[in-house]
């Protein structure tokens, strides 16, 4: 009896304090890469609103741990065959329009990926945020964990500050905001329909909302994911970038 | 006769009066080089902002000017166009369309500024086409060509002839892409275009963006860059909606303030100057002035009243200050017609210096202004003045039986 | 009314602490027509006196009088006048003004009293003449002889036909037979033209030749014959 309240009472406790030293950057590392695991196949549909124009997309997209991933839309077709392929610290773009690769320079890293609210830069440096900002645990309750990421010196990043609201239970991230240097909120990301999909359990729609323009968005909603499929380095190669098989 | 005495007078120590006189001469010929000189910096800069890319004014929509936002376009009418044209002070007005995105040729890519231009137009506004160091300008008609700078073309690997990707987002939220065939490549030695600016026809540019018919400025060339900003006046309140005219010193504050500062800086130097030089001439005035002691006496005793000392010797040091204006101004106009029409390339020992949103070229090149003249002049006459007052006076002062007994 | 009167004239000199004593107590009549010489030792005051009767100098005590009009303390501009009208001036050294032409010096006081041109030229070519120096009216005084300088100086002094001509040793820079000519011209000129000469010399060959010798001591009038 005496053990088993003991337990009760200790044991989340305990499990806290050991996140909150050990496993904050692994809680991250999970979250960050919740839609690529070691390997992935998906398919999505992305939703761009601006103040001038709203948009759909269909994308399919592959990756590869951390460092490879490649995405090609699929329909409007204006647009059918425009590819990105993402290798190490490396972007392509493939036009298929004009039959071209282009290299994305490190100058225009910044710039909106597909007309989206996601810039190129994310798709190089998030996979790697747990590596380069350390973690510190806000605030906690029952169901969610607020936990603050704020760069390492010298840490080549882009945001001053990265703050995660996570669900306790299934593990998924609620809402993750962005500042600048000077600590000011530049974007959020929200996440929502969450689902279990071969075996884990994700949010599906992704939300990302730039706060200095209210009524602009982006929302990419995941139609089929499949993970652990079976992929080579070479696949992420720039001749299957111009979907040239 | 007060005139002949004053100019035999001035003959008298001739040594020390060509002394003088080419120091003046010097001095006043040097300063008007220089002010055309520095007005010739000032100008290249102005042009390097104005001529090269703005246009002296800009008709853009709302605050376009302010973020370069896309969709802050418009239409041309005919109305505006009939209207540019009928204003004697324009000298051209150039309709373009600008997009900034990333332009690629093979494994090489960078950000560029494209100026979607219609040629004949554009260069009656800036002169890229005067500054092409390979290939040609483009030409009317052509339907994907494109001018580019030429640090752009350099880190690119591009030359004429070669094909470029244009990539950027097009006002519907596509992916605007398309080939453009190098045409010709363009150094102006102002990095900020040379690095990044592309002109390609407007045409083109339309479509890309997928805004046809619009554009974003009309670019306009006129007379005088100087009354840009009271011509911009005039014509804003005839402007239709939302459209503005904007001065090149709307965009660029602080080439308005170069050029104010501009008329207080040449004072200064002026007035540096010929404290310098005063002080030189009124030196050996006095000591003419000195020498001559027992002869003021002499005249003052046979009754030449002290008023006409005074008068006479400042005639001398006025007409010393006359000879050496006329020839001040002759060699300074010489030197400054040199430096306009051949000049100084120190481009080998000198970088461009950006300052303002204006360039300082490289070179020593004169232009002619008739201030950069008249200031020198007249501060020449005052300074001659000056300096001539004192010994003067000091000659009407003179007791005539201490002055003969002077030896 | 005698042409010139000094009243109890004194000049005193401040010479550091001290005081010069250069005219003391001077009393001294001269006529119109006279041709007068001051004599005297180095020193004696002759200068002095001249400078005074010209108007280049005021007295320390007592009056000048000038034509019947009293010159002491006026302003500059004005003494400028009254020398320009009534009194020639010849000096040691000639003092001619070296950048201009013979006829130009001699015409000089003309022209400052503002005769046409004409005029003044005609008046030059007439004592050029008298004073055999015709022919050398375009010369500059460098190329003239000391003598020849002289004579334009009195040219000079004459022009505007002044009251009174006076000349502080004349003859000081002259040889002997120049200062023979000089004084002869000066004396015919006396006698012609009716013109007032008041001169002083150490010479003893010129004070022979003078109508009048005044001869001062220490400021003092010594004789007067
Ligand atoms: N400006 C002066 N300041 C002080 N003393 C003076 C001045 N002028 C003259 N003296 C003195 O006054 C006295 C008279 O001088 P003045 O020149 O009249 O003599 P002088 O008879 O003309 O002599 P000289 O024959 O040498 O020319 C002299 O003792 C002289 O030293
Ligand atoms: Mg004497």
């Amino acid at each position: 009896m005496k053990i088993f309240l003991f337990c009760c009472f200790s044991l989340p406790l305990l499990a806290t304090q050991v996140l909150a030293e050990l496993n904050l950057r692994e809680l991250i590392r999970t979250v960050e890469q919740q839609y690529s695991g070691d390997s992935s196949q998906t398919r999505i549909e992305m939703t761009v609103k601006t103040g001038h124009w709203e948009r759909h997309l269909e994308m399919e997209s592959w990756s590869l741990g951390r460092e490879r991933f490649l995405v090609r839309i699929l329909a409007p077709k204006k647009e059918k065959g425009v590819a990105t392929l993402k290798v190490e610290k490396e972007v392509w773009n493939y036009l298929p329009k004009v039959d071209r690769v282009i290299r994305i320079p490190p100058s225009m890293m910044g710039g909106a990926w597909m007309g989206s609210h996601i810039t190129n830069d994310d798709l190089v440096k998030a996979n790697h945020i747990d590596q380069d900002y350390d973690f510190r645990l806000l605030s906690e309750d029952q169901q969610s964990w607020t936990i603050e990421g704020l760069p390492k010196p010298n840490a080549p990043v882009i945001w001053g500050k990265i703050v995660y609201q996570l669900q306790k239970q299934p593990l998924v991230p609620q809402l993750v905001e962005y500042f600048d240097e000077e600590m000011i909120l530049v974007r959020q990301i929200r996440f929502t329909d969450v689902q279990t999909v071969d075996g884990r359990t994700i949010p599906l729609q992704m939300t990302v909302l730039p706060v200095e323009k209210p009524e602009e968005k982006t929302v990419m909603h995941y139609r089929q994911l499949d993970f652990d499929v079976d992929l080579q380095k070479e696949f992420f190669s720039l001749r299957q970038l111009k979907g040239r098989r | 006769m007060l005139w002949q005495l004053a100019l035999r007078n001035i003959w008298r120590n001739r040594r020390r009066t060509l002394l003088t006189l080419s120091a003046m001469v010097i001095s006043s010929a040097l300063l008007i080089l220089a002010l055309g000189i520095f007005s010739g910096m000032l100008k290249d800069m102005l042009a390097s902002a104005t001529e090269q890319y703005f246009g002296h004014l800009v008709i853009s929509a709302g605050d376009y000017q302010d973020d370069r936002d896309m969709f802050a376009n418009f239409s041309s009418s005919q109305a505006l166009e009939e209207q540019l044209q009928r204003e004697p002070q324009i000298r051209g007005y150039s309709k373009r369309l600008r997009s900034f995105g990333l332009l690629s040729q093979q494994r090489n890519s960078g950000p560029a500024e494209l100026l979607g231009v219609l040629p004949d137009q554009e260069r009656q506004v800036t002169n890229l086409h005067q500054h092409l160091v390979a290939g040609s300008y483009l030409q009317p008609g052509d339907s994907a060509g494109a001018v580019i700078g030429s640090g752009l073309a350099r880190r690119l690997g591009a030359e004429v002839g070669d094909s470029l990707v244009f990539v950027t987002q097009a006002a519907d939220g596509s992916i605007g892409n398309d080939l453009l065939a190098v045409r010709g490549i363009f150094s102006t030695g102002v990095h900020r275009h040379d690095n990044s600016l592309v002109l390609v026809p407007l045409g083109w540019l339309q479509q890309l963006l997928v805004l046809p018919e619009r554009l974003h400025e009309i670019a306009v060339k006129i007379e005088d860059p100087l009354r840009a900003a009271s011509f911009a006046a005039r014509l804003q309140p005839q402007l239709e909606g939302q459209l503005q005219a904007l001065d090149w010193g709307q965009m660029l504050p602080e080439m308005r303030e170069v050029v104010a500062s501009y008329d207080v800086s040449r004072m200064i130097i002026v007035t540096i100057l010929y404290i310098a030089t005063g002080l030189g001439i009124l030196n050996t005035f006095f000591m003419s002035v000195m020498e001559r002691t027992r002869e003021f006496g002499v005249l003052m005793a046979i009754g030449m009243r002290p008023g006409q000392v005074r008068r006479m010797v400042l005639l001398e040091t006025l007409s010393m200050g006359a000879i050496s204006l006329f020839a001040g101004v002759i060699l300074g106009v010489l030197l400054s017609l040199y430096m306009a029409y051949v000049g100084i390339d120190l481009s080998g020992t000198l970088s461009p210096i950006t300052y303002a949103g204006g360039t300082i070229l490289p070179r020593l090149h004169a232009v002619l202004e008739p201030a950069n003249i008249l200031y020198p002049a007249l501060s020449l006459l005052l300074v001659c003045l000056l300096a001539g007052f004192l010994p003067a006076n000091r000659a009407a002062r003179m007791q005539p039986v201490v002055a003969i007994r002077e030896e | 009314m005698p042409l010139i009167e000094l009243k109890s004239v004194s000049k005193i000199y401040p010479l550091g602490s001290q005081q010069v004593i250069a005219v003391d107590d001077l009393s001294l009549s001269i006529e119109a027509g006279e041709f007068t010489v001051l004599a005297g030792p180095s020193g004696s005051g002759k200068t002095t006196l001249l400078n005074l009767i010209g108007c280049l100098d005021e007295p320390s005590r007592g009056e000048v009088w000038l034509d019947g009009q009293e010159v002491g303390g006026a302003p500059q501009p004005q003494l400028a006048k009254l020398r320009l009208r009534k009194i020639g001036f010849i000096f040691q050294s000639y003092n001619l003004i070296p950048v201009l032409t013979a006829a130009e010096n001699a015409e000089f006081t003309l022209m400052l009293m503002g005769v046409p041109k004409s005029r003044r030229r005609q008046r030059v070519v007439e004592l050029f003449a008298e004073l055999g120096l015709a022919g050398l009216e375009e010369r500059k005084p460098s190329d003239l002889s000391g003598g020849q300088q002289q004579r334009v100086a009195i040219a000079r002094a004459m022009a505007s036909q002044p009251a009174v001509v006076l000349a502080d040793e004349p003859t000081a820079s002259l040889d002997s037979q120049a200062s023979e000519e000089l004084l002869a011209l000066m004396r015919r000129l006396n006698r012609e033209q009716g013109a007032t000469f008041v001169f002083s010399s150490h010479d003893p060959l010129v004070i022979s030749r003078a109508q009048r010798v005044v001869t001062l001591r220490d400021g003092r009038l010594e004789s007067d014959r």
